[in-house]
């Protein structure tokens, strides 16, 4: 909570500097900022979401007509889709984020070019970093944080017991499914025949135990490429990944035709669950969806 | 001369048509400058700003900030890092008498990639007050220091005796280049999520970065290193010959390699620090001078400058435009148009008996 | 004058040169002949500065070691073996390089005149990279030549420093180039020439000087160097000079090894 409240502090502290600064230059150039002034001192109209799971959050908060653009990987929900695309959030285009003229930006950690989130901040558009952990505190305090920016605290306090009670739900759906644990494998990638995992400290980690599930991989760190050797020694029952939606994805066959996966568990039962990207790893007011939907696809819908 | 009377020179002077190559190439390059201010994703505008400023009214916040802060950086950065490529590929093809060498082939770009390596994935574990010194500059820094140090090794291993073998400066990059390859492949292994992106965005290369910390850091070595550059002509026009025949005609050799290599180490360090990896700028521009006003290095030299300037401006250009609000990595533009064109140059070469 | 004491060369292990004294004169073609791998390019190589090399070379009294490269250059011009030119210069761009050395009073229409001493002035246009072996090595001779285009300069003659100029060259061209460089012998130049060809070498040179595996065998006036016994012991293997009366010059024979 202290942690909220010093961020909604220094963005209005910013505010406040921008109508000092703004003053500054209308005094030396007789300039008249009227309509930026009353603009100021309203909540933030024009949005701009940098992030897939805040963009949904701004949505589920009743949000989404404030919004102006949003990043790539902001692609739920379907109407999100039709606001203008400033790019990746680790190549953002200063201009082209200054172009669409927000009033406050919300993003996920990692912004970047430094240079450039340097430059946007120094034209005082209110620029709110949404911190991000794997947890389901972690999806509430997302909720908060973004509701406070937005100046809608009721709202967001609303959505967030919702959520949690839905995450609590289906955490616990997903306790009592599980009976032996199964050994999760997320697969990220399987380029030129490598294959690039999940290990501890990721979110695809977090949302496997959350659906009471056993990262296979869980002696490493981060997303990594895995050799052979320790994919069959991490002996996954099921493969989990990505539904990148047609072409990009791997077909089963092709997918368990690789050597280390045939001679594992998985590979036997030619087990593997594919879900949404951002479903999945957004942690965002979804994840009890993605906590269930992983646990019944894991364990089946009964019990 | 009674003796020439019958023989009026049938040649053209190749050196007058790069002359006036070199004043038609500084007006495209104003004219690229003028497009770089003009356009872009914001509504602003560089005439509909001068025409405020002729009204007498004042500037936008938004307007002074993205010509000020946004543009005018970047067009600075890219006419800095497009001279830089593109001369320092020049150079390195007339030192090493090949039209595809191109400044990597001194292990500048290796080095600078391991660098940047180095400080995207380490730069954490120094000390605190190291990082606040550095701020946001640590991965250009790490990045020219990672350039730099590697040209110097490579000229030290191939030089004996105060002769410098341009054959073993070759195979010892290419030996240091996988070395250097290596070693950025094992610190991509220890790389987690956010350094892994940080790592392909920076191998891509983009002025997106541009800030006027970089331009003032990088600005004055390129400077330097093209001033410099400029002086070598003459001599680069004698190595064609070969290195004997160099020295033959009164150039200084060892010593003109000398400078070449330390030019281009600084001008190509310090582009590749603040943009990335930019390809293709070093080989298409010299050679597409070569094709137009001939291969005389004391025309080529500057007019690679410029061109080089010119055409990193304008694939900024497109890079930040085509699809604003979001933006292309330059290097993916550069690499789309200039990729083509290399092929061209390959096919081309074809039809010659040499090399 | 030029004087070369005591050269030796080295490759490695392989010395080439074993302690030669070489001397040629202002005004005169002095040749320099002998088998392959006789030492000729490498001696040529120390006079140019080119191989590393024990021993003094005295250039117009002066010894070239403490000499820059441009000073050098502004005293001698250098034709070597065979070039292969990196970059698509012009003829007329290629015989203008010579000229950068900037100290042979450059006039524009030098390298003009150079290429027509030769007879390419109408391929000036065209690219060296396309022309034939005889035709490039013609050219360079004629940037040699504008390097050093007055004979005499500053009281002091120039020199013109040949490695097979010949070579590749038909019977007329071979002429051609052979009385260039007795016309700037004439007129107060040195020529040194590294050659191959006995007969021509008879034809053209003041001096002969004889090398055989890094030693000097020989050095003098063709007439009296050029017998039966020193080119067969040179080249090691049968070769009758006779002397023409008519030119007074020696004319060399190879002698099947069943006639000696």
């Amino acid at each position: 909570m202290t942690f909220l409240s010093h961020r909604t502090h220094s963005a209005q502290g910013f505010k406040l500097f921008s109508v000092l600064l703004l003053a500054a230059i209308l005094a030396l150039f007789g300039w008249s900022v009227a309509d930026r002034q009353a603009r100021a001192a309203n909540p933030p109209a024009a949005v701009l979401s940098l992030g897939g799971a805040i963009t949904e959050i701004v949505y589920a908060l009743g949000q989404g007509d404030r919004l102006i653009a949003r990043d790539t990987t902001s692609t739920y929900p379907p109407e999100a889709e039709a606001l203008p695309d400033v790019g990746y959030v680790r190549a953002l285009s200063p201009e082209g984020v200054l172009s669409v003229g927000p009033d406050l930006i919300l993003s996920e950690e990692g912004a970047g070019p430094p240079e450039a989130v340097e430059v946007i901040r120094e034209a005082s558009v209110p620029f709110v970093t949404v911190p991000e952990r794997y947890s389901a505190e972690g999806v509430l305090k997302k909720i908060e944080v973004v509701g406070a920016a937005l100046e809608v605290p009721d709202r967001a306090a609303v959505l967030s017991e919702a959520v949690g009670d839905a995450l609590e739900g289906a955490m616990a759906r997903a306790e009592a499914r599980a009976g032996d644990r199964k050994r999760v494998l997320f697969i990220l990638s399987t380029q030129g025949g490598r294959i690039t995992a999940a290990g501890a400290g990721t979110g695809a980690d977090a949302l496997i135990s959350m659906a009471g599930g056993v990262n296979a991989l869980s002696d490493v760190e981060g997303y990594k490429p895995v050799s052979d050797e320790a994919l069959v020694r991490a002996a996954p029952d099921v493969i989990l990944m990505m539904d990148r939606g047609g072409d990009h994805g791997i077909t089963d066959d092709a997918l368990f035709s690789m050597p280390p996966l045939r001679l594992t568990p998985a590979g036997e039962s030619r087990s593997v669950v594919r879900m949404d990207g951002l479903l999945l790893l957004g942690f965002g007011p979804r994840t009890a969806e993605a906590v269930d939907g992983l646990s019944a696809a894991l364990y089946g819908e009964g019990s | 001369m009674a003796e020439l009377s019958g023989v009026v020179p049938p040649v053209r002077n190749r050196l007058g048509r790069a002359r006036a190559l070199h004043w038609g190439l500084a007006l495209a390059l104003l004219g690229c400058c003028f497009l770089s201010l003009q356009i872009g994703a914001a509504d602003v505008s560089l005439t509909a700003l001068l025409g405020k400023v002729a009204r007498g009214e004042a500037l936008g916040a938004m307007e002074r900030i993205v010509l000020l802060e946004i543009r005018l950086p970047r067009l600075a950065m890219g006419a800095m890092v497009g001279a830089a490529l593109a001369v320092s590929g020049a150079v390195m093809q007339g030192l090493f008498r090949n039209p595809l060498a191109d400044p990597g082939i001194v292990g500048v770009a290796s080095g600078a990639g391991l660098g940047a390596i180095l400080a995207i994935v380490l730069g954490a574990m120094l000390p605190g007050w190291f990082l606040a010194l550095a701020g946001n500059q640590l991965v250009p820094w790490a990045a020219f220091v990672g350039g730099w140090g590697t040209t110097l090794l490579l000229y030290r291993v191939s030089t004996r005796g105060g002769r410098t073998s341009v054959a073993t400066m070759l195979l010892a990059g290419i030996a240091l280049g996988a070395l250097a390859g290596a070693l950025s492949g094992i610190l991509v292994y220890m790389a987690d999520d956010q350094q892994l992106r940080d790592l392909t965005f920076w191998g891509l290369g983009s002025l997106a970065g541009a800030s006027w910390a970089k331009v003032l850091a990088a600005g004055p070595l390129i400077a330097v290193a093209l001033c410099v550059a400029m002086f070598l002509g003459r001599a680069l026009n004698g190595l064609a010959l070969g290195e004997a025949t160099a020295h033959h005609i009164g150039i200084d050799v060892q010593r003109m390699k000398t400078v070449a290599i330390l030019a281009v180490a600084c001008a190509t360090g310090a582009a590749v620090a603040v943009s990335g990896g930019i390809g293709f700028i070093g080989i298409v521009v010299p050679h597409l001078l070569r094709l137009a006003s001939g291969p005389d290095h004391r025309m080529l030299l500057p007019n690679a400058a410029l061109l080089g300037a010119a055409l990193l401006i304008l694939a900024d250009v497109i890079a930040r435009t085509i699809i604003a609000p979001g933006e292309l990595p330059i290097g993916i533009v550069t690499a789309v148009l200039g990729a083509p064109i290399f092929l061209w140059i390959l096919l081309r070469r074809r039809g010659f008996v040499e090399v | 004058m030029l004087s070369a004491t005591g050269i030796e060369v080295r490759y490695g292990d392989h010395l080439a040169l074993r302690g030669i004294d070489f001397r040629a004169r202002a005004g005169e073609v002095s040749a320099i002949v002998g088998p392959n791998g006789s030492g000729k390019t490498s001696l040529l190589g120390a006079i140019t500065a080119t191989v590393p090399y024990r021993g003094a070379v005295m250039l117009n009294g002066r010894d070239i070691a403490g000499q820059r490269p441009w000073e050098l250059a502004a005293q001698r011009a250098v034709l070597p073996q065979a070039a292969r030119l990196a970059f698509p210069f012009t003829v007329l761009e290629v015989v203008r390089l010579g000229l950068q050395a900037g100290t042979s009073g450059a006039r524009d229409e030098v390298p003009m005149l150079a290429l027509s001493r030769v007879g390419m002035t109408e391929h000036a246009g065209r690219s060296f990279q396309d022309l034939s072996g005889g035709e490039a090595q013609r050219v360079m001779l004629a940037r040699v030549l504008a390097q050093v285009w007055a004979p005499v300069a500053d009281g002091q003659p120039r020199w013109l420093l040949l490695d097979e100029p010949v070579a590749s060259l038909d019977i007329a061209h071979q002429l051609q180039v052979m009385d260039l460089a007795r016309d700037f012998a004439r007129a107060g130049g040195g020529v040194v020439a590294v050659m191959h060809d006995l007969n021509l070498t008879a034809l053209y040179s003041d001096a002969v000087t004889v090398l055989s595996r890094g030693r000097c065998l020989a050095s003098g006036h063709p007439r009296d160097v050029m017998t039966d016994d020193t080119l067969s012991e040179a080249y090691g293997c049968s070769l009758r000079v006779s002397v023409p009366p008519a030119e007074g010059l020696p004319y060399i024979l190879p002698q099947s090894a069943a006639q000696w």
